[in-house]
């Protein structure tokens, strides 16, 4: 039971005072993997994967799994912005789960009380001087979304219910430069004073157009553009990609030549053969999507972990149909009904309830003999109905239906 | 064994699943030492003949998960639904792979890709019981009952939940 529930989840913020986190946390994950992106990379119909995932994917089907337009492969592009974000996010994790999690303790002793009005204070006063730096920052050219709001409220000299969060991102940056004035840039995170950003941010733009390296993440960099800049001088060999192959023209033989080549297992009928290839095909082009590739080895264990799930040393169809099936079943049956009894119970409880409510309802001259139940005796046909009403969920069921 | 890409996404998906759990349904797998076989109870959709019933389901994955999808089973009999097979298999759409359409009249968005889930599979299957699709039915006797004798068929769903309650 416990090991599931170490596995990190956008639901770990639900029974926090954070529950929104929890939407934003999955919209930085992968839908195919339900992991946080890894090496993300964007289709042609602008949907976001993991590098791994979308290629199973695609040479599975070759279709986008979220809206089902073909794509291939080759038009995949990295998308660098959610890479960004997904390990930024990571780092901070922890700790703010942490807080999260403290703060939801205090909250259920009643602590909470005695501090928010104190914190609310230390925040209107970090209002005021937002508003002292406002004039020179506007003029300056840094336009945020937030100062932009901080303006029109100083404008209006009305604080506005949004105030509290506007303020707290601001309050976010001034931890980041404590006094000293200076801003981190939001692409390199390089620390420089305001009026710099600007032009510092056109020099990133022009680094994405022509591609170059950053002067902070020259290696990170490097190998992002790898191998299609073949005129790039890079440190270390970089992985070049694997083309895909039309294995109906290639015999039993060749593609077994193939793999022995790549040096991959090379045993199996063909049709193993094939899926290994494709496998290690996915592997390898998604390894060179890393800004970080990883060793052939590591791919190559990688691989194992797929031929005894998946490939040649999984255990046969046949072991995990009915026989197998029902031998496991019966064996943990009873772990498993204890483990689930309170669910058993309260949905059968609720069944008996609803059943009962419309034995009377239907055949309402059952409805003395059928309930035996406290609530049955004295009440009318209708009373009970409504009685029972705010057990059941109407619209959920209209949403199910629809 | 090596944990596999299948084993962490259920994994997710349980866990999802146990944390924030859709109104009438509890799903899981039977067992942590494989992820690949899981059990299910659905609550019967209010205002549908089902209502008050729970149905137990198998469902089954394969070791590709999610490129492929799984199948579900009601166990214990008494569903009584065109699109239900008789020894209990569940027909429907999101079941299906994209690639092969045996029924030939599913749009491919219905279908199955990776990024469905469990969650969204057991609430198909919820408001499948709601409102049965006659165009292929699974159990024929049943789509023809409910297609041409609609209270009959109604008052026999009604009597499956009844004994499967115990009641």
């Amino acid at each position: 039971m416990d090991q599931s529930f170490e596995l990190p989840d956008s639901t770990d913020w639900l029974e926090t005072p954070l529950s929104l986190l929890a939407p934003f946390e999955s919209s930085l994950r992968c839908q195919v993997c339900k992991d946080f992106f890894d090496n993300p990379v964007i289709t042609s119909c602008s949907h976001t994967f993991c590098s791994l995932c979308i290629r199973r994917c695609l040479s599975a089907e070759g279709k986008c799994p979220a809206c089902r337009s073909s794509d291939q492969e080759l038009k995949l592009r990295r998308n660098w912005a959610v890479q960004e974000l997904v390990d930024a996010f990571k780092l901070a994790r922890p700790s703010v789960l942490d807080l999260a999690r403290r703060k939801n303790v205090r909250l259920a002793r009643g602590e909470e009380e005695t501090e928010e009005p104190a914190q609310k204070k230390r925040k209107v006063q970090q209002v005021e001087e937002e508003e002292l730096q406002v004039p020179e920052t506007s003029s300056q050219g840094r336009r945020t979304r937030s100062q932009r709001s901080i303006n029109s409220s100083v404008v209006e000299r009305t604080v506005p219910q949004i105030m509290p969060e506007v303020i707290e991102d601001s309050q976010d940056d001034e931890e980041y430069m404590p006094g000293d004035g200076l801003v981190a840039c939001p692409i390199c995170f390089r620390k420089m004073k305001e009026e710099a950003v600007f032009p510092h941010l056109n020099v990133h733009q022009q680094e994405e157009e022509l591609p170059r390296k950053t002067p902070t993440k020259p290696a990170s960099f490097g190998s992002l553009k790898g191998t299609s800049q073949r005129d790039l001088p890079l440190p270390g060999k970089q992985p070049e990609r694997l083309p895909a192959i039309n294995y109906s023209i290639l015999k039993d033989n060749s593609l077994r030549k193939k793999l022995r080549d790549l040096g991959i297992p090379d045993w199996g009928q063909k049709q193993l053969l094939q899926r290994r290839h494709t496998e290690w095909m996915n592997l390898w082009n998604a390894n060179c999507d890393s800004k970080s590739p990883k060793s052939k080895r590591i791919l190559l264990q990688e691989l194992d972990v797929w031929e005894r799930t998946q490939g040649g040393h999984a255990a046969a169809p046949s072991a995990f149909t009915t026989s197998n099936n029902v031998m496991r079943k019966d064996f943990d049956a009873n772990e498993w009904s204890n483990n689930h009894d309170d669910d058993f119970k309260r949905l059968i409880a609720n069944a008996r309830k609803k059943s009962e409510v419309q034995v009377r309802s239907t055949i309402p001259g059952a409805s003395s003999s059928s309930s035996p139940h406290q609530e049955g005796t004295g009440l009318p046909v209708n009373g009970a109905r409504v009685e029972l009403n705010p057990d059941t969920d109407d619209h959920h069921v209209v949403d199910l239906s629809g | 064994m090596a944990s596999s890409v299948a084993q962490k996404r259920l994994f997710h998906e349980y866990k999802n699943l146990s944390t924030n759990p859709p109104e009438g349904i509890t799903a899981g797998p039977v067992s942590e030492d494989d992820m690949f076989y899981w059990e299910a109870l659905i609550q019967g959709p209010e205002e549908t003949p089902f209502e008050g019933g729970v149905f137990a389901a198998e469902l089954k994955f394969p070791r590709d998960y999610p490129l492929s999808p799984p199948t579900m089973k009601f166990i214990g009999g008494g569903v009584w639904h065109p699109n239900v097979y008789p020894n209990g298999t569940v027909c429907i759409s999101i079941l299906h792979p994209p690639g092969d359409d045996p029924n030939h009249y599913e749009h491919a968005s219905e279908r199955w890709s990776p990024i469905q889930s469990v969650e969204k599979i057991l609430i198909s299957v919820m408001s499948m019981l709601a409102e049965p699709n006659d165009e292929s039915p699974a159990n024929v006797e049943a789509a023809k009952m409910w297609r041409e004798r609609r209270s009959e068929y109604e008052q026999k769903v009604r009597d499956e939940v009844k004994k499967g309650l115990g009641l």
